[in-house]
Order: C-alpha cells, then structure tokens, then sequence
C-alpha cells in the first residue's frame, strides 16, 4: 500500500530531528509516512503577499500530493494545514484527507501509550495559543498524548498566546515579548519548569528562553521520543543558545552547507536580540 | 484507510476571493463585534480607540480595492489569525478570512506594504543543508 505523506512544511528545515522523530513515532504505533516538505512542496504561504504566485505554490503541491495516490497527508504546519483546507483544497481536486500529526498519532493513542516506557521528570506547560485550536485541537490533544508519558505532570493555565503560532507575533513590535513575558509569568504560577511548544515557529522563537529563565523548553514531539527512550538533539537550540553559534555548528557543515549563505541567512537568525 | 475525493468549490483562488467577498459584504452588519473580540488591537497604532463600525467598514473597502483608513489598515497588518473574530461575529462572516483576503488585495492595491519573503526560500534550503544528511535532502525535499 502506498504510503502516507508526512507533510512537515518548509521552516522545518531547522529542525531535521522532529521530522525524523515524527516519522519514526508514527511508525512505532503503526502508520508509514514519508516526510516530504521544502520548496517543492509549499503551501504558498510564505509568497501570500503575492496570490499569484502562492496559488502555483500550492496548486503543484496539490498535484504531486494527488499524483503520489498517498491516502492521507499527515500536515505538521498549521499553515499548511490552513491553507489546505481553505484554498488548496477548494480550488483543486482532492483524493486524500488530511490529518495533523498529532491527531494521527492520537487516533493510535492505545497503540501509543504502552510505548511510553521511560520516566521523564518534567512538569510541563504547553505554549498553548488560539486560532488554529478551532481546526485541530492541538491544545487538548497534545497534553493528552503528554500526560500518557510516566512521570510528568501538565501545568494547566488558562493563558492562550494570541496569533495562531509565535511566527504570527513575530514581526510585530511587543507582541512577542507581551507573549513571552505572559507565558513566563503562567509557568511560575503552575511551577511549571518544562515549557512545551506546540509549533515549529513557537519552538524556534522560546528556546531562547531556556538559556536565562532556569526552564528547559522541548517541542511536544521530543517530550514523547523521550518518553519512548529515543535519543535525539535539539541542533537549532544548541546554536540558538551557543556563544558561538557558528562554532557549535562546526566548520565542517558550514562548509559543506555553503559558508557565505550560512553567514548570510542562517547566523543573523540565531544570533537574533533576546526580547524577554 | 479511505480517500476523501472532494468536488472542487471554486475554478481557481481568484474565483474563491471574489465569492468570498461577496458573500462577506453581504453578510457584514459592521457591528464590531470581531474588533471587540480582536487581540491585537493593541498593537495596531490608530485602531485602539477608533469607531468601530468604522474601521470594519475601512477593512471592507480595502476588501474591494480601497485604501480604508489608517486604523483600518493597521488593524489588517497585526492580524495574526487569533480567530477570536470567528467566535464573536454574529454574523458567521468569518472575519478572520476577511481581514486575510483584505491583506492580500491591499498587498496587491499598494495600500499595505508587502511581507518582505525574498529570502525565506533560501534560508529554508540552507538550514537543510544543514540539518538533513544527503539522503534526506534527495528524498525530504
């Protein structure tokens, strides 16, 4: 039977151990899912100032979603996710569904739970935001899936971040920071000391945290490798929190990833202001 | 496990825009309730405080192709897809939709300025060149 799609969108790209975490977990409980994403399967959505151009974005992403005869798109992205199902989906034809990852792996939820084996000492707190909750409910699900792993315990807080990921929030001045500072304030009142992100974006704009506020922040996908006693690293919080971001990366794969566009593109982001 | 085979709603996304807007226009009472219920008013200079019914109007023309007003257009630029509009419009009209489409025609107007992405595409090839083995880059991307 041909495989699902893990479609974990394009900004992932920072984080290759998700998308090899994701597909190995979805494996565990029974599905198969070849992680496909990058530019030449965008949504569109980072070209949305220009229609045009996102709509052949998202129509030749349609195409070889349809010509792949996958059943089922496994989305990551809440944009993805979004544009899927409001533009994507509408203007084309569709011979798959869709699921996010995290109601793929809740549908497997029994097959799941004797997985998790392994104690993790964590009382977490999921940065939990509004909007995309009304399409998947992400801020239900994933404590659920959480709180299945021995050990940990999930500090509920009634705080919704605005913008329906941190990317959102991102390039417009003090949101962010409100956002973080907010989040912040709800782990010290649930004593809290592990921060979960739910999204890429969020999980690229906390990590930063982790280094001056005593907390550590994971993405909900690592929390569970952890409880199933998969080894993994975090490679973007490493350089995001490194001294030397360039150092930490190593010479070696600077090189090889192209040394000025890493210089370029790649270090001004890691060495972006911390805003809280 | 099954396929979900759709009719297809809409020719192109032109097509779906245009329906939209209609749909939207008809429906909108301009009552402001997705202006009350917005977070971020806040943080779009001019909108705190202004007449409500007013800059949901302002949005609407930009909508259509006009330029709206300044807290209108402010409010269109710090939308970050919250939904609270969604669940506070009586009208079902989806203003969260609205305030999108008005981003991409006041993108295309010139009335709002356009998200700099010229370089996302290569950030995202070079973080996986960084982070993919070559295995991964042949058969991810």
């Amino acid at each position: 039977m041909t495989k699902s799609v893990f479609w974990y969108g394009c900004n992932m790209t920072r984080h290759g151990e998700i998308i090899r975490l994701s597909e190995r977990i979805l494996q565990a409980v029974g599905v198969d899912a070849a992680p496909v994403g990058g530019p030449s399967a965008c949504c569109g959505s980072p070209k949305e100032s220009t229609p045009r151009i996102a709509e052949g974005m998202g129509n030749r992403t349609m195409k070889s979603f349809n010509e792949s005869g996958a059943p089922r798109v496994i989305t990551w992205c809440p944009s993805c996710h979004m544009n899927l199902d409001d533009f994507m989906g509408q203007s084309n034809e569709q011979n798959f569904d869709s699921k996010h990852l995290c109601e793929a792996l809740y549908e497997q939820r029994d097959r799941l739970a004797p997985l998790l084996t392994q104690t993790v000492n964590a009382r977490f707190f999921v940065d939990r935001h509004v909007g995309f909750n009304g399409r998947v409910g992400v801020n239900e699900i994933i404590p659920e899936l959480l709180g299945m792993i021995p050990g940990v315990s999930f500090a509920d807080h009634s705080y919704r971040a605005p913008s329906y990921m941190c990317f959102g929030l991102a390039p417009i001045p003090g949101a962010l920071a409100d956002a973080q500072r907010a989040t912040l304030d709800a782990m010290r009142e649930t004593g809290a000391d592990t921060l979960v992100t739910i999204f890429h974006s969020c999980h690229r704009e906390m990590i930063g945290l982790e280094r001056d506020h005593g907390i550590r922040v994971v993405n909900w996908v690592h929390l569970l490798a952890e409880g199933m006693g998969i080894a993994y690293e975090d490679e973007y919080k490493a350089w995001r929190n490194a001294e030397d971001p360039l150092a930490a990366i190593g010479a070696e794969r600077v090189a090889a990833a192209g040394e000025v566009a890493v210089q370029k593109l790649v270090l001004p982001e890691l060495t972006r202001p911390r805003l809280v | 496990m099954g396929t979900d085979q759709r009719m297809v709603a809409h020719q192109d996304w032109s097509a779906l825009r245009e329906s939209e807007t209609a749909r939207m226009l008809a429906a909108c009472s301009h009552c402001g309730a997705c202006f009350d219920a917005c977070p971020m008013i806040p943080y779009a200079p001019g909108a705190k405080g202004s007449d409500k019914s007013e800059t949901v109007r302002g949005v609407l023309d930009v909508l259509t192709g006009g330029q709206g007003d300044a807290a209108a257009r402010n409010w269109i630029a710090v939308c970050t897809r919250s939904a609270s509009c969604n669940e506070a419009c009586p009208e079902a009209v989806n203003p969260m939709l609205m305030l999108r489409l008005a981003k991409w025609r006041g993108n295309e107007t010139g009335a709002l300025p356009k998200r700099d992405a010229a370089e996302t595409m290569s950030r995202v090839k070079v973080f996986a060149r960084l982070s993919f083995t070559e295995d991964e880059q042949r058969d991810w991307l």
